[in-house]
C-alpha cells in the first residue's frame, strides 16, 4: 500500500465524526423532546458517511430517524471505507482485479450459506432454552470427525451419505443426552445465575469433547475424499464455454468465477437442509411447539406443549446443524480436534450480529460475516496476514454490532433486559 | 457469639507449608516439583482474580488469558526492544536520556539470515565488545505489564458496560481472539508463532542471605510468584471485606436494584474490571520472564478453559477457594501426566487427563455448584449462623 | 420541603405510546396513590422517575434538581427511592448485608457501627431481626419484601415509591407495612403509592392519580375520583382489553 496514509486518515476522519455524531445527535434529539431512540446510531452512521456536510443539516433539521435514516448513512459508510482503500492501493487484487473481486463475492456468499447455517443452530439452542451453547464448535467438529471415521476408518467405502447421517444420528444423541443430564436443573429455577451456568457447562463439554476426540483419534489432520464429483460441463459450446466450464473438483463461471466441489456441494446441502428446517418449523406440530415455546414458555406450555421435550429437541437439533455443516465441511478443509474454535466463534458473531434467538437474523449475518471475511482475506495486501487475522474480521463485525446495536439486525430487545429468565 | 477461628488458623498454616516447603522437600524431583509449585500459583492468581470477577461481581469474562497476554507480551516487547547504551550507535533510532542512549530496537520479525541483523546486533559487532549496554530491568517491564493491563481493562470494561451475561461472555472471548490472532499476525514486531524470549526473572543471579543462586535455580522465582499470590490475595481479601465487595456482590445479585440504591454501579463495574486484569497481567508478566518465553500459544483457549474449570472446581464465589483450587488441580494434573499400558494399548494420560478434568469440571457444576473446596470452607465460616438461626426459631415458636 | 414536579412526560417503545404527557406535582409529605388498570404506564412511570429509563420528552425535577437525565444511582442520591414490583433482594447477601448496601453507597460519614446499629433498629422495626445474618433467599416472599422496605429505610430518600407492596403478603406482614408507611410519611417525606388493592389504597391515600394507557385522567381526592366518569370508564372497560393491557405490561417490565 503505497498510500496507505490516505486510507488511515480517512478512517480516522470517520471514526471522529462518527463519535461527534453519536454524541451530539442525540443531545441534540433529547433537547428538541424528539424520539432518540435511533439517534446515536444514525448519528454515527451519518458522521462517518458525510463528516460535517451530512451532520449540519440533520442538526438543524432534526428530522424523524426512519429506516432510510438507517440504512443509507450506513452504506455510505462502507462505500467510503471501499473508496478510501481503492484510492489508497489502486494495484491491490481487490481493486483492480474485476474477476477476483467477483470471485471473492460469490466464495464469499457460498461460505457465508455455510456458516450461516451452522450459526442457525446455536440461535435456535438460544430461541427455546436461552443458553448461548459454547460447545457449538465442537459439535461441528465432531460431525465432521464422525464422518471421517464412518467411511474411511469403520467402513472404508461407505457411501458418504450414509456416513453423515451416522453423525447426524450421533451427534443429535449425544445433544439430547447432555440436555437431560446437565441442562435440565435449569429449567426448575434450581440454580441462581442459569445464564452462566449454561456458559460454564456447556464450556465444560466442550473442552471434554474436544480432549476426548484427540484422545480417540490423535493429532494428524484428516480429511475425506470429495463426496460428489462435478459433471463435465463445456457450455454454451466445447469450444468457447465462456458460461460454464467444470472438471471433477472445480467450476467456473463466466471465465472468471472460480467455485471448488466441496463449498458448493456443502452450501446446497445446507440450503436444502435450511429448507427441511423452515418446513419443519412452520408446517409440522412439532416444530411448531417449538416455536411457540420460543415465542413465550408459559403460554406454550398452557397449550399443552411440553417445554421440556422442547428444550432437548432445541439443544440436540442445534448440535445436529452445527454437525452437518462440519460433515458438509470434512471434505474442504483437514480436520483437527481444534477445528471447531474458530467456527464456533463465527457463529457467536453471526447470532449477535444477526440478534440473539433470530433465525432470518443469524442467515443473513451468516452471509455478510462470509462477505466480511472474504473481503478482509482478499484485499490486505499481505497474504499471511490475512490469513492470521481471519478470526478478527468476525469480531470487528461483533464489537461495532455491540456497541452500535446491540440487539442485532433482528434482535429482540435481549442485550440489557432481562435476558435467559426462566 | 462464639468466634470461629479454624479459617484463618487454616490460612496462616498452609502459608506457612508453602512458604517453608522448598527448604523441607528435597527429593531428587526438586526442580520440577518447584516448577510445578510456580505455575501453580501463578494459575491460582489467574483463577482467584477471575473469581472476583466473576464470582463476586458476576461478570463472566472469558478474556482473562488475554490480559493476562497482554501483561506478557508488554514486558516481552519492552525487553526485547529497548536497550541503554553509553555510546550513541547511530543506525537505531535513539534518544539520549542523562548520560545514556535509550536504544530502540528495529524489529526484523523472525528471520535465520544473519544478513539481517538488527540494528542493535549489528553496532555491537561494529564495537566489538568495547561498549557494553544495560538491558531493561525485568521489574520495571513487570510494572508496565501490569499497567498496560489495567489500560485494557479500562477499555473492555467500559465497552462492556452495557453487555450483560452471554454478550459479554462472547465479547470478552472476541477481544481474546483479536489480541492472540493480531500477535500471530504481526510477526515483525511480536515474531508471531515462534514467540518472544525474555531475560529470566533473575537473569544475574541473585544473592539471597549470603547464598548465591543462579538464574536457574528455582528457589528466587518460586518466592516471587509466591509472594505475588499473597499480595494478590491480600488485596483480595481487603477489597472482599470493604465495600467495594459489598457492593459488587449486590451488583451481581440485582445490578438495577444496587443502582436504585444509589451505588454507582459503572464505576464498580469498571474498577472490578481493571483491578482483576492487572492481577492477571501482573501474572502473566512474572510467568513470561520465568518460563523466558511467550509465544501466542500461551493465549489459547485452553488456558482460559483452565483457569474457568479451576476456579469452579475449587469455588467460584471464593477467590481463596478458587486459588487452592488451582494449586491442587495444577499438582493433580501434573502427577496425571504417566501414560500406562492397558492389554497392549498405551492409554496416553497427557490427553486423557484432561478428558477427565473436563467431566470434572461438568460433574462438578451439575452437583457441587459451590465447587468442591469452597462448601469446606463455608462448613467453617457459616456454621455457626445455621445453628443461630435455628436456634432463634425455635425460641420464636415457644415465645 | 420536598417537591417533585412532572412535566410532560413522553414514552414511546417502539410503535407503543407508553406515556402520553403526563404531568403532575407533589409538594410536601403526601401520601399519594397512583392507580391504573394493567398496561396504564404505571411501571413505565416508576422506571422513568427512578432513572432507569429516559424519557422521549418531558422532565422531572426533584427539589429544583432536573433528575429525568441521570442515572439510577445519582437519582437514588438525590432523594427518591423504590421498590420493585417483583421482589428485588439480594439474594446470596445476609439480611444485613442487604441493608448495608444503600448506607455505605450513600457515604454520609457515619462510621460501620452507626450503620450496624441503625440496621439492626430497622431490622426490629420490621420483626425480621432474627434472620439478619441469613441469605436473604432464604426469606419468605413477604419477608422480602420487608427486606426491600429495610433498604429504602437506610437510604431514607425524599420521596418514596412502593410498587406493589401489598401483593401477596401475610396479613401479619401487611401491619408492618402500614406500620413503614405511617412512619415514613410521619418523618415527613412524600410516598407514591402503586396497588391494585383499593381498599388499601383508598384508606390510606388523600390522593389519587389515575393512569390509563399513558394519560394521566385523574388527579385529586379519592371520593371525587372514585365518581369521576373518565375512571370509572376506564376500569370497567379494562376488562375487555385485559388482553392488550398484558402486552403493553410486558413490554414496559
Amino acid at each position: 500500500m503505497e498510500f496507505s496514509y490516505i486510507f488511515w486518515w480517512v478512517i480516522a476522519w470517520m471514526i471522529f465524526w462518527a463519535l461527534v455524531g453519536s454524541f451530539v445527535t442525540r443531545r441534540i434529539y433529547l433537547h428538541r423532546d424528539l424520539d432518540t431512540s435511533n439517534a446515536t446510531f444514525v448519528g454515527s452512521m451519518l458522521g462517518a458517511a458525510t463528516g460535517p456536510f451530512g451532520l449540519a443539516p440533520l442538526w438543524m433539521k432534526s428530522p424523524d430517524l426512519t429506516n432510510r435514516f438507517v440504512v443509507f448513512p450506513a452504506l455510505g459508510a462502507v462505500t467510503l471505507i471501499a473508496a478510501a482503500f481503492a484510492f489508497a492501493d489502486p494495484s491491490n487484487n481487490c481493486v483492480a482485479n474485476g474477476s477476483f473481486v467477483a470471485s471473492q463475492i460469490v466464495n464469499g456468499l457460498i461460505i457465508g450459506i455455510i456458516y450461516g447455517f451452522m450459526a442457525l443452530g446455536l440461535s435456535l439452542i438460544f430461541s427455546i432454552l436461552g443458553v448461548v451453547s459454547f460447545a457449538h464448535g465442537e459439535f461441528y467438529m465432531v460431525g465432521g470427525m464422525i464422518t471421517y471415521f464412518a467411511t474411511v476408518v469403520w467402513f472404508p467405502g461407505l457411501n458418504p451419505a450414509l456416513g453423515i447421517l451416522i453423525a447426524c444420528a450421533m451427534t443429535f444423541a449425544l445433544g439430547a443426552a447432555f440436555e437431560r443430564m446437565f441442562l435440565t436443573p435449569m429449567y426448575e429455577g434450581k440454580i441462581e445465575r442459569p445464564v452462566e451456568y449454561g456458559i460454564l457447562v456447556t464450556f465444560g463439554l466442550a473442552f471434554t469433547v474436544q480432549y476426548f476426540v484427540q484422545a480417540v483419534a490423535g493429532a494428524n489432520p484428516v480429511k475425506t475424499q470429495r463426496y460428489i464429483d462435478f459433471p463435465r460441463l463445456r457450455w454454451p459450446s466445447a469450444e468457447d464455454p465462456w458460461l460454464v466450464k467444470s472438471s471433477r473438483g472445480n467450476m467456473e463461471l463466466f471465465d472468471t468465477v472460480s467455485i471448488s466441489n466441496p463449498r458448493f456441494t456443502a452450501a446446497v446441502m445446507c440450503i436444502l437442509v435450511l429448507c427441511a428446517l423452515l418446513y419443519f418449523l412452520h408446517r409440522t406440530w412439532t416444530g411448531k411447539a417449538l416455536r411457540a415455546v420460543s415465542q413465550d414458555r408459559e403460554a406454550a406450555a398452557i397449550a399443552g406443549i411440553n417445554p421440556d421435550r422442547m428444550n432437548m429437541l432445541a439443544f440436540a437439533l442445534g448440535g445436529m446443524i452445527a454437525a452437518l455443516a462440519g460433515a458438509m465441511l470434512v471434505q474442504a478443509f483437514s480436520w483437527l480436534p481444534q477445528v471447531g474454535n474458530i467456527p464456533a466463534m463465527r457463529s457467536f458473531v453471526i447470532v449477535v450480529l444477526g440478534g440473539l434467538g433470530s433465525l432470518p437474523g443469524a442467515f443473513l449475518g451468516g452471509i455478510i460475516v462470509g462477505l466480511v471475511e472474504a473481503a478482509g482475506t482478499g484485499c490486505i495486501p499481505d497474504a499471511q496476514k490475512a490469513a492470521s487475522y481471519i478470526p478478527a474480521y468476525g469480531m470487528i463485525v461483533l464489537t461495532l454490532t455491540l456497541l452500535l446495536r446491540p440487539t442485532g439486525l433482528f434482535g429482540r430487545r435481549f442485550a440489557s433486559g432481562t435476558h435467559g429468565k426462566f | 457469639m462464639k468466634k470461629h477461628h479454624t479459617p484463618q488458623l487454616a490460612g496462616v498454616a498452609l502459608i506457612a507449608f508453602f512458604a517453608l516447603f522448598p527448604f523441607i522437600y528435597s527429593a531428587g524431583d526438586y526442580d520440577y516439583i518447584m516448577h510445578i509449585a510456580i505455575t501453580g500459583f501463578f494459575y491460582a492468581i489467574l483463577a482467584s482474580s477471575w473469581s472476583m470477577l466473576a464470582g463476586y461481581a458476576g461478570q463472566f469474562s472469558f478474556g482473562h488469558i488475554g490480559f493476562m497476554g497482554v501483561g506478557a507480551y508488554t514486558t516481552a516487547l519492552f525487553c526485547h526492544y529497548l536497550y541503554l547504551s553509553p555510546e550513541p550507535t547511530n543506525i537505531c533510532t535513539e534518544f539520549l536520556i542523562g548520560e545514556q542512549y535509550l536504544i530502540l530496537v528495529n524489529p526484523i520479525g523472525v528471520t535465520s539470515s544473519t544478513l539481517t541483523q538488527d540494528c542493535l546486533r549489528q553496532a555491537l559487532s561494529i564495537w566489538d565488545g568495547s561498549v557494553q549496554i544495560t538491558p531493561m530491568p525485568v521489574w520495571l517491564g513487570i510494572i508496565l505489564g501490569t499497567i498496560m493491563g489495567g489500560i485494557f481493562g479500562l477499555l473492555i470494561g467500559l465497552l462492556v458496560l452495557r453487555l450483560r451475561a452471554a454478550y459479554l461472555a462472547l465479547f470478552t472471548l472476541g477481544f481474546a481472539e483479536i489480541l492472540r490472532a493480531t500477535i500471530s499476525a504481526e510477526i515483525l514486531i511480536t515474531r508471531g508463532q515462534a514467540g518472544i524470549e525474555l531475560p529470566h526473572l533473575f537473569d544475574n543471579g541473585i544473592t539471597l542471605f549470603g547464598h548465591a543462586f543462579t538464574r536457574t535455580d528455582k528457589l528466587p522465582p518460586y518466592f516471587a510468584m509466591f509472594f505475588l499470590l499473597l499480595l494478590c490475595l491480600g488485596i483480595l481479601a481487603w477489597l472482599a471485606k470493604s465495600k467495594f465487595g459489598l457492593f459488587v456482590r449486590a451488583l451481581r445479585e440485582d445490578q438495577d436494584a444496587a443502582a436504585a440504591l444509589g451505588v454507582n454501579t459503572t464505576r464498580y463495574k469498571v474498577l472490578v474490571f481493571v483491578i482483576t486484569t492487572m492481577m492477571a497481567a501482573a501474572a502473566g508478566a512474572m510467568q513470561a520472564h520465568y518460563v523466558g518465553i511467550i509465544t501466542p500459544n500461551n493465549l489459547f483457549l485452553l488456558q482460559m478453559s483452565l483457569v474457568v474449570a479451576m476456579a469452579v472446581i475449587g469455588g467460584v464465589e471464593n477467590f481463596v477457594a478458587a486459588a487452592i483450587g488451582a494449586i491442587v488441580i495444577e499438582f493433580v494434573l501434573e502427577m496425571l501426566r504417566n501414560s500406562f499400558d492397558i492389554g497392549g494399548i498405551t492409554v496416553d494420560m497427557t490427553i486423557w487427563r484432561l478428558v477427565i478434568f473436563g467431566i470434572l469440571l461438568m460433574l462438578t457444576l451439575r452437583f457441587s455448584r459451590n465447587g468442591l473446596i469452597l462448601p469446606l470452607i463455608e462448613h467453617f465460616t457459616r456454621g455457626h449462623v445455621a445453628k443461630e438461626t435455628v436456634a432463634k426459631r425455635a425460641a420464636g415458636a415457644s415465645s | 420541603m420536598t417537591n417533585l414536579a412532572v412535566k410532560g412526560l413522553n414514552k414511546r417503545f417502539g410503535g407503543l405510546h407508553v406515556l402520553k404527557g403526563v404531568s403532575f406535582e407533589i409538594d410536601g409529605p403526601e401520601l399519594i396513590g397512583l392507580i391504573g388498570p394493567n398496561g396504564a404506564g404505571k411501571t413505565t412511570l416508576t422506571n422513568i422517575l427512578d432513572g432507569a429509563i429516559k424519557p422521549n420528552s418531558g422532565t422531572v425535577y426533584l427539589n429544583k434538581q432536573r433528575i429525568d437525565q441521570l442515572p439510577p444511582y445519582e437519582v437514588a442520591r438525590a432523594g427518591l427511592g423504590r421498590t420493585f414490583q417483583v421482589t428485588r433482594s439480594f439474594r446470596r447477601m445476609t439480611v444485613l448485608e442487604n441493608l448495608f448496601v444503600p448506607a455505605l453507597a450513600l457515604n454520609r460519614g457515619h462510621s460501620r457501627e452507626e450503620i450496624a446499629q441503625k440496621a439492626l433498629e430497622v431490622l426490629e422495626f420490621l420483626t425480621i431481626d432474627h434472620l439478619r445474618n441469613e441469605y436473604a433467599q432464604a426469606l419468605s416472599g413477604g419477608q422480602q419484601k420487608l427486606l426491600e422496605l429495610g433498604r429504602l429505610l437506610m437510604l431514607d430518600p425524599e420521596i418514596v415509591i412502593l410498587d406493589e407492596p401489598f401483593a401477596g403478603v401475610h396479613p401479619r406482614l401487611m401491619e408492618v407495612i402500614y406500620r413503614y408507611i405511617e412512619r415514613v410519611n410521619g418523618a415527613g417525606k412524600a410516598i407514591i403509592l402503586i396497588s391494585h388493592q383499593m381498599d388499601s389504597i383508598f384508606t390510606l391515600c388523600r390522593r389519587l392519580l389515575v393512569l390509563n394507557y399513558g394519560d394521566l385522567i385523574a388527579d385529586g381526592i379519592p371520593d371525587d375520583v372514585k365518581r369521576d366518569p373518565a375512571v370509572i370508564e376506564a376500569y370497567l372497560g379494562a376488562d375487555e382489553e385485559e388482553s392488550n393491557g398484558e402486552q403493553g405490561g410486558r413490554a414496559q417490565s
